[in-house]
């Protein structure tokens, strides 16, 4: 029970989240008469074929004129056009809540189906693989040389690395992969530049797992590049507080073995912050990985929006993307909450 | 502390020192650029293809050159408008113009176009012709332009290519390859029929039939001269303007991109458009986060759970693909993307400002103003404010970067507002062509580095600031 409250309570405000996020997006749609324009082209595009269709059986244009202007009206009734956009798009909105999403207009999944569910859900565990390695890299970096620079405080490596953090803040991560492209894989041509598998994709699971490594190396290289200076950073200081806390000095009083004063009564005690450090980071690893799957044309949910937002844009996937995204989020979120709870006995009686 | 000794504090400190003189080099840099650019830089000059045709195509900078082991031909522009002399033939006047020039280069120019504008005449139109003079000695016509005559209902005297200059790009010009045909053949006792030609133009004006194989052409530097010939037919005919481009393969001090532009032009104009959109944006969303942070934590109450859950909400918003949505819907326009940035930019500060708000409220001095009878809004304002506004300043400066970046990200995806000429879209420029992988290094670098720069100046200033209006960071004095 104890652990149920506080959980409730930040699941709730995911849910909010997640609800301002949908309410924007209907706003968004219905205010500035896109979703009508959008509504208006499909008919107009419907309307067309049958026009071509009849064409074949009515002469009379007179009546070809009445015939299509009838079928207007249905559709429009069938669309949901005659009725105002705050009617129609929270019914929209619901629809989109239980992922179905619609069809693409241009963009197709990798087996050719056009449903916007297959499309971007078939790049979510593309996206996911990217975002998790690098976040779990990262973290690992950041606990393993976070811990060893709490107590090399006030060194040239420590000075060095809060310096590090502070340019890492000012550099765009998208900007780094295209550097690293131009390096090492156009200039010394080590690493493959973009894309997930070779072209044509090895057959043999082991190759084709190792070809699917080469190719993720760069990205991963750069989410960390990026995001390892601030993390070593911060958890260098969560813990270098914790380390100067009464608890600690007693244990040490106690003549426990250093690794177990470390291990025991800081670790464990920064560990709540630490993925508190870690869920605001996942917000920007998440805008971070769109940019960087566009620039290496990982075939993630981050590209997908790239290549919906060239050319003729695929307004569909756009509204499903935005959603999905806010929705993976959303989940990452709350299962990270849920550790927090789970890691930090504190919580179960404060909140 | 005063404004005097903060700031001396400010530059004794290694980052504030080098945040602030970055800061006076950038803002100097962009008074610079907003007194000698039209403000409308982007629609009429950096989208106007007309400005940019007389550029080389995604050459690197000029500096470049003496890098290399073979240096590539430097971009010249010869431009008369007086004639050079002026002779008398039977036909009438013949004004000329002389450009002399020397070519170091071992490869050919990248193209040669040559420009006329404001011909005048009164009734008979003029003949302009244009020749290469070579170090060899030789001579040949490269181009013959009849200006157009009368139409039939139009009465002297008449006006040729006012509004529109007349270009032709001679290096694909048809006259021009049955001239580099025909001279090859008299000099040279080369044929070449026109498809061997044709591409290789200025190989063969610039250079000498190598002898081994048919189509090789070794270069030839030395002294040329560019002569321009206007047989006018009267006395007061005139040709206003004659221009003639030696296509470089270097170009100015950041090459330019494939449509020619210069990349230096677009990177400066890209500097106060930054240093805009960084300030405003924190500017706005500090403005919102102090005053509600400060209202949630001084009103306290129901106005204060209601701040702190919508603030809590807001700042859990994945920011990112909810601009790329609403920039996609409303279409992109730079105050768009301030606005969005803003409204989703002020949670964090009105958490931070509210709990230092909630543990001012009971220090003595505001309650003693308080029972003086004080009116809340004057306690807030007058009294609470001013004791947060350092804290405020750094946390504004601390916000400019983030907005920056993620201006440059959005015009990454192609969702930058097309009217102003941003270092994100240069970027994106380079990457959707393709620049990125045939190596156009100084179309890609560059604008990065420039928002790095930017961005580094705004951290360096804060973390220079920090430690002055945060006491508790205040390093003991030893």
């Amino acid at each position: 029970m104890s652990l149920l409250r506080p959980l409730l309570v930040r699941s709730l405000t995911m849910v909010g989240v997640f609800f301002v996020v949908l309410l924007m997006l209907v706003l968004t749609l219905g205010l500035t008469g896109f979703s009508d324009r959008i509504l208006s082209a499909t008919i107009g595009e419907q309307l067309r074929a049958e026009r071509t269709a009849l064409a074949e059986t009515i002469r009379d244009p007179d009546e070809m004129e009445k015939v299509l202007e009838k079928r207007r009206e249905e559709l429009e009734i069938f669309y949901g056009l005659s009725t105002p956009w705050y009617y129609r798009l929270p019914r929209t909105a619901l629809r989109v809540l239980t992922l179905d999403l619609g069809e693409a207009r241009t963009l197709r999944s990798f087996d050719g189906s056009n449903r916007v569910f297959d499309i971007v859900t078939e790049r979510v565990p593309n996206s996911m693989l990217l975002l998790t390695t690098s976040l779990i890299i990262t973290a690992t970096i950041g606990i393993i040389a976070g811990a060893y620079l709490a107590t090399r405080q006030g060194s040239w490596l420590d000075r060095f690395v809060s310096g590090f953090a502070a340019v890492s803040f000012a550099v765009p991560t998208w900007w780094i992969g295209i550097l690293l492209i131009l390096i090492l894989s156009i200039q010394l041509r080590i690493l493959p530049s973009g894309g997930m598998y070779s072209t044509p994709p090895p057959t043999q699971p082991l190759p084709r797992f190792f070809d699917l490594v080469a190719h993720a190396l760069l990205p991963v290289i750069t989410l960390v590049l990026v995001s390892f200076g601030p993390s070593i950073y911060s958890i260098r200081t969560i813990t270098l507080n914790i380390a100067q806390e009464d608890h600690v000095k007693i244990a040490r009083a106690k003549g426990l073995p250093e690794s177990r004063v470390r291990l025991r009564h800081i670790l464990r005690v920064a560990a709540p912050p630490i993925v508190t450090g870690l869920m605001f980071g996942l917000a920007g690893s998440l805008s971070g990985s769109i940019l960087v799957e566009t620039v290496f044309n990982w075939q993630g949910m981050g590209r997908l929006y790239y290549d919906a937002l060239a050319g003729t844009p695929d307004e569909n996937v756009i509204v499903a993307l935005t959603f999905i995204f806010t929705l993976m989020y959303v989940v990452i979120r709350i299962v990270l909450e849920a550790l927090y709870v789970f890691l930090d006995p504190r919580v179960r009686y404060t909140d | 502390m005063n404004m005097g000794s903060a700031l001396r504090e400010l530059l004794r400190s290694g980052p504030g020192f080098g945040g602030a003189s970055l800061m006076g080099l950038l803002l100097v840099t962009a008074l610079y650029v907003l007194l000698a650019f039209p403000l409308d830089f982007g629609e009429s000059q950096w989208s106007n293809p007309v400005i940019w045709v007389d550029n080389p195509k995604a050459v690197p900078p000029a500096w470049t050159n003496p890098l290399r082991q073979d240096a590539r031909p430097l971009h010249r522009v010869f431009e008369g408008a007086e004639p050079h002399t002026v002779q008398t033939a039977r036909s009438g006047p013949v004004h000329s113009w002389r450009f002399p020039f020397t070519y170091a280069s071992s490869h050919p120019p990248t193209f040669l176009a040559v420009t006329l504008a404001d011909v005048n005449y009164a009734e008979r139109p003029p003949l302009v012709l244009i020749s290469l003079k070579r170090p060899d000695g030789k001579q040949l016509r490269i181009y013959r332009h009849a200006v157009r005559g009368p139409r039939e209902d139009e009465n002297g005297p008449f006006l040729r290519y006012a509004e529109t200059p007349l270009r032709v790009q001679l290096s694909t010009d048809e006259a021009t390859v049955t001239a580099a045909q025909n001279f090859l053949a008299e000099e040279f006792d080369l044929r070449l029929d026109g498809a061997q030609i044709g591409g290789r133009v200025d190989r063969i004006l610039f250079g000498l039939p190598a002898g081994s194989a048919d189509d090789a052409f070794t270069p030839l530097t030395g002294e040329y001269e560019i002569i321009i010939q206007a047989a006018l037919r009267e006395e007061g005919d005139s040709v206003g303007k004659v221009r003639f481009v030696v296509g470089g393969g270097v170009f100015g001090l950041m090459g330019t991109d494939s449509l020619g532009r210069d990349l230096a032009r677009g990177l400066l104009f890209g500097l106060p458009v930054a240093l805009f959109i960084g300030v405003i944006a924190a500017f706005m969303s500090t403005a919102i986060g102090t005053s509600l942070g400060i209202a949630s934590g001084y009103l306290g109450g129901r106005a204060d759970i209601a701040i702190q859950r919508f603030s809590d909400i807001v700042a859990n918003v994945p920011v990112l693909p909810l601009l790329i949505f609403m920039l996609f819907i409303i279409g992109p326009s730079l105050w768009m993307i301030i606005v969005i940035l803003v409204a989703f930019g002020w949670p964090g500060l009105t958490i931070q400002v509210r709990s230092m708000v909630l543990h001012m409220r009971t220090n003595q001095l505001i309650e003693a103003i308080q029972s003086l009878g004080a009116s809340r809004r004057r306690v807030m304002f007058r009294h609470i404010l001013p004791q947060i506004t350092p804290y405020v300043l750094a946390q504004l400066i601390f916000a400019a970067p983030s907005a920056i970046l993620a201006e440059a990200g959005l015009s990454f995806l192609g969702l930058g507002d097309p009217s102003i000429p941003t270092w994100g879209q240069i970027l994106e420029t380079g990457f959707r062509t393709g620049g990125i992988y045939v190596g156009y290094w100084w179309w890609i670098v560059p604008p990065g580095l420039c928002i790095v720069l930017t961005a580094l100046t705004f951290m360096l200033l804060a973390l220079g600031i920090e430690p002055i209006v945060n006491p508790r960071l205040r390093q003991p004095a030893s």
